[in-house]
């Protein structure tokens, strides 16, 4: 314990040493945490319960920020999305850590509290998991809202119709009804990303380091829903042969997207503070624009014009495109068709170029920025990668101050020589073995209709417990 | 002495009307390409679950439904891994169509047809109870229960389509090997197709039965998502393709009825490629026919068959015409009399029989069954898969056959014409011109339907290969799909009307007059070389009057003697 506490200060007093980190990290200090209260809306209560008014709750109140708070009321049905996708991240995240010395545990929430502890005030491996894994739940829970129809204001996508030449004249629901009959409203996932990168990233402006690391481990999250998407097609020709076939993209189970960051978390980059961020830091200081733009199109979710959905959805390209293309290049170049700005949405191709040039700046300030790893032998991040900036805790012992609960009381695997074996998980203090009876439901037999019959039996098992 | 118009029409006239087809067949592309949305759109519905308790279960008009007032109240996954009994034959997936997108309730119009439905299940099974893979065909047995609603029906108005418990067979693959959870995705598996989209909402309430003694659904561990996609057509590219059918049905009917009066001006019976024609022209027509606007005002669940049976009746003839049009210049004449399709080419006609019925067989098999059961598919079965399969294989043998056949055909056409070619220069002016006119005819068809069909073939390709649009540049965008369906389907209906004018008789007397023309035929009757030719003109009945007969068949027959 006390080496790694050791550990600890000598690191804060390297860190406090240099000039312009202080500085960035006393801004991380005011804000420190503020970004991710909305983590608690987990706890608010069932999802099923969960009433568009809700968002007057205090409970709820206190957990979103204003901007948070402004999306959950203009867009019905999204906050109980929202607290489904808490859950799974919660659930996701204690399912690839159970057998860690961090196992993901969640304090029992109260106000002005983080849900996850102070754990996330430290820029550790552990935080950069939180943080992508709750963005990447988002998208998937809100992706997954829409096609279950509980969501109503999700988009429609427009790009690969084109224009109906009566739409066009015609004002709000009208001319949306008619683009429904004329070209089909099909699933439209991109809004699952939007809503995301709205919801998830408020208050994130990437100014110093912290809130870099945040942002890129939030699009980490998004970027790994969107790399597991699959494409599906059906031929429905005549006689179903394939002269007409339609295609549309599946999203992937979540525990895939839980596997695939917990592998970017075994081998997530440190990174450290460069030059050429302090001067991209300073660019985005002084630019007004971020903070008024992104409120700006973020009302654009839920009025029904297809101006916005043009502005909406080449924004999206714009972010995605580039960073994500170099990635992988086959499913994604499928994903970002759909995404494709249409002319129907566009009103006067004049303007596009004015637009494109506005946001490129912006892009440049909130989420173009390029992490350098803390070994410069190391290859710099990639988008799907998680990023980290010092080293995590041991988390063998209690350390109220710093979050940390400890190992003490858990459950052990005695025969493991992994992280989950007793000898590593106790830290070496030992373990305590149990036997316990379990009764459960077995050899069921059904009927149809209706009859279920089950035996119960008990099962010994033993546990192994930390000391 | 006449022949059709193609031959007498002059080179500058010859190119005014080729042009100007072309043009309207660039405009059925640009019609597709530039107007029409994607032939067809899709809802992804990811079921909602819900519990209903076992008094209802037998009860086929009760209906759950997710939104709405009085919807169910859906229980979660965790719920259900709360329950001691996994909640086992209490739960109901429900699929609601069409999802609200931009705050507002779309509901499904009668101009987006039809509606296919295909279904993706992911299921999970336990890794400490059961370690075996689960076996490649997995049986699912499904209890569908599909319903409808319409504009201005109460929330709770839903009215039942149809029911029934049907097997289907999963193929999965494992996606993620957890310590407590292996988790499957399996092939998505047709579940519904209905020939007639006629109401406003739909509604599907799917259960899977758990029962011991019948060995129902027990392989499967637990039920993950179940994601419903709703294929319909486009109501925007049903408007542009009856558009296109409502405009070119006028126009082949009147060029038909225009070629028939010309074809019986003559003084002769008609020929067996101008009844070809004529026939060709009446598919064209049945596959015109705007059938189509019926469904707005009537519910017609047989459309999908029916456009199928029409589209198959029109390349059965289409086949048949080509191949007759190919025997017609064979220059070979076994029998004296007129060739009629009985006496000639029922064995070269065979394939394209023998191919179209086991389509047919195939087709009534699968979407006539749907008439009585829209949860039917021949899929889904191993042993109906088979069967279907067997049928297409034999659909397709006969095509290959019925290609090698006519590329035989008209491999010998053109040898035959190549004979000749060598022995035009010793014949007189007038019967030179003829055979010239025959070969140019010949070889004018030969072209057309080859770049018909490259045209189809590579626009079905580009179809398949550039999946959506195309963008000319920043403002134009060509939506391939839809254009090359247009296209494909204007090209057809251009090249037939083509036919029809080029291939109908003409009124034109050959450039030497009639008189003279006699006169070479005198003179040639001195040479003796030309003997035979007379023969030929006298002994054939249908040959009364030798200026009037099609001098496609008088080709042949000529060449037959030679």
């Amino acid at each position: 314990m006390d080496i790694s506490y050791i550990f600890v200060i000598c690191l804060m007093a390297l860190c406090s040493s240099g000039s312009g980190l202080s500085q960035v990290e006393g801004k991380q200090k005011s804000g420190r945490g503020r970004g991710s209260m909305w983590w608690g809306i987990a706890k608010v209560g069932e999802p099923n319960n969960i009433t568009p008014i809700m968002y007057m709750d205090p409970a709820i109140h206190s957990t979103l920020r204003r901007k948070q708070r402004r999306l959950v009321r203009d867009n019905p049905g999204v906050l109980g999305a929202l607290v489904k996708g808490a859950n799974l991240a919660i659930s996701e995240c204690q399912h690839q850590f159970r057998n860690r010395r961090w196992n993901c545990s969640t304090r029992n929430f109260s106000r002005g509290k983080n849900l996850f502890g102070k754990i996330v005030d430290r820029g550790c491996r552990e935080t950069s998991f939180i943080y992508a894994i709750t963005s990447a739940a988002v998208t998937h829970s809100i992706a997954r809202a829409c096609s279950e129809g509980s969501i109503e204001s999700c988009t429609c996508d427009y790009s690969h119709q084109s224009r109906s030449p009566q739409a066009n004249h015609q004002a709000g629901s009208v001319a949306g009804v008619r683009d429904w009959e004329w070209g089909g409203c099909s699933d439209n996932i991109g809004f699952g990303f939007k809503f995301s990168r709205e919801f998830v990233d408020t208050g994130e402006r990437g100014r110093n380091l912290r809130e870099k690391m945040n942002l890129h481990n939030n699009e980490a999250g998004r970027a790994h829903v969107q790399a597991e998407m699959r494409q599906e097609c059906k031929c429905h020709g005549m006689s179903g042969s394939c002269t007409v076939k339609t295609c549309w993209m599946r999203l992937a189970n979540f525990r895939v997207v839980g596997d695939n960051l917990k592998a970017r978390f075994d081998g997530a980059t440190r990174v450290q503070v460069t030059n050429s961020l302090r001067a991209t830091n300073a660019l985005a200081g002084v630019s007004p624009n971020a903070a008024g733009s992104s409120s700006s199109s973020s009302n654009g979710l839920i009025i029904p014009q297809s101006v916005v959905y043009g502005e909406e959805e080449e924004r999206m390209l714009n972010d995605h495109m580039p960073d994500i293309l170099l990635e992988n290049s086959h499913p994604i170049s499928k994903i970002h068709h759909p995404n494709m700005p249409s002319p129907n949405s566009l009103p006067q191709a004049g303007q596009r170029g004015g637009r494109n040039g506005r946001r490129q700046g912006r892009k440049h300030n909130r989420y173009h920025f390029q992490l350098n790893p803390h070994n410069p032998e190391h290859k710099p991040p990639g988008s799907k990668d998680l990023v980290y900036l010092e080293p995590s805790p041991s988390f063998c012992e209690k350390n109220l101050r710093h979050g940390i609960l400890g190992t003490h009381g858990r459950q052990c695997n005695e025969t493991s020589l992994g992280v989950d074996g007793c000898g590593l998980m106790c830290c070496g203090r030992g373990y305590r073995r149990d036997e316990v009876v379990v009764v459960e439901r077995c050899a069921c037999t059904f009927h149809w209709c209706c009859e279920v019959k089950c035996k119960l039996c008990r099962t010994k098992k033993v546990i192994y417990t930390c000391l | 002495m006449s022949g059709t118009i193609l031959e007498n029409l002059s080179g500058r006239k010859l190119s005014i009307l080729v042009a100007s087809l072309l043009l309207c067949q660039v405009l059925c592309f640009l019609l597709g390409g530039l107007y029409a949305p994607l032939p067809a759109g899709h809802v992804t519905v990811l079921g909602s679950l819900c519990r209903e308790d076992h008094a209802r279960q037998n009860d086929t008009e009760f209906l759950l439904y997710s939104r709405g007032a009085g919807a169910c109240i859906p229980v979660t996954r965790e719920e259900v891994e709360r329950d001691s009994m996994k909640m086992a034959n209490e739960l109901v997936h429900v699929f609601q169509m069409p999802l609200p997108r931009d705050l507002r309730d779309l509901d499904y119009s009668r101009w987006q047809q039809n509606l296919i439905g295909v279904l993706q299940v992911e299921f999970g099974y336990d890794s400490s109870s059961e370690l075996r893979e689960p076996p490649r065909e997995l049986q699912l047995t499904i209890d569908m229960r599909l319903a409808y609603r319409n504009k201005g029906d109460p929330d709770n108005g839903w009215k039942l389509y149809a029911h029934g418990v049907e097997h289907r067979y999963l193929d999965c693959v494992p996606t993620n090997v957890g310590p407590t959870e292996t988790l499957y995705s399996c092939d998505m598996i047709p579940l519904f197709e209905l020939g007639a989209l006629h109401h406003s909402f739909y509604l599907l309430n799917l259960r899977f039965p758990l029962d011991t003694p019948r060995q129902m659904n027990l392989q499967f561990g637990h039920m993950h998502d179940l994601t419903l996609t709703a294929i319909h057509q486009n109501g925007g590219f049903t408007q542009i393709w009856l558009l296109l059918k409502t405009v070119l049905f006028p126009f082949v009917v009147g060029i038909m009825i225009w070629f028939w009066r010309r074809v019986h001006l003559l003084q002769r019976s008609p020929a067996l490629l101008e009844y070809m024609l004529i026939y060709l022209g009446a598919a064209l027509t049945f596959l015109n026919l705007p059938l189509e606007y019926l469904s707005l005002a009537f519910e017609m669940p047989y459309m999908l068959l029916l456009s199928d049976i029409r589209q198959g009746i029109f390349y059965a003839m289409l086949l048949s015409f080509w191949l007759v049009f190919a025997g017609e210049h064979m220059l070979i004449q076994d029998a004296p009399n007129k060739s009629t399709i009985r006496s000639r080419y029922w064995k070269h006609l065979s394939a394209v029989v023998v191919g179209c019925i086991s389509l047919f067989v195939f087709d009534i098999c699968e979407r006539g069954v749907q008439l009585r059961n829209p949860f039917y598919s021949i899929w889904t079965t191993p042993l109906g898969a088979k069967v279907a399969m067997t049928f297409i294989v034999l659909a397709g043998v006969s095509a290959a056959i019925y290609f090698l056949f006519l590329c035989y055909m008209i491999w010998k056409v053109f040898r035959n014409i190549g004979d000749k070619r060598t022995s035009l220069p010793s014949m007189s002016q007038a019967r030179r011109l003829h055979y010239e006119g025959l070969i140019y005819r010949f070889k004018f068809l030969m072209l057309a339907t080859l770049v018909c069909a490259a045209l189809t073939v590579a626009g079905f390709v580009m179809g398949q290969m550039a999946e959506g649009q195309w963008d000319w540049n920043d403002n134009v965008e060509i939506q391939l799909t839809s254009a090359f369906l247009t296209g494909v389907y204007g090209m057809w209906n251009i090249y037939i009307f083509a036919l029809l004018i080029l291939y109908a008789p003409s009124h034109k007397q050959w450039p030497t007059m009639h008189h003279s023309d006699e006169t070479t035929q005198s003179n040639e009757n001195i040479v003796a070389s030309a003997a035979s030719e007379e023969i030929e003109f006298s002994h054939l009945p249908s040959d009364s009057n030798p200026s009037e007969i099609s001098s496609l068949t008088s080709f042949t027959r000529k060449v037959a003697f030679d």
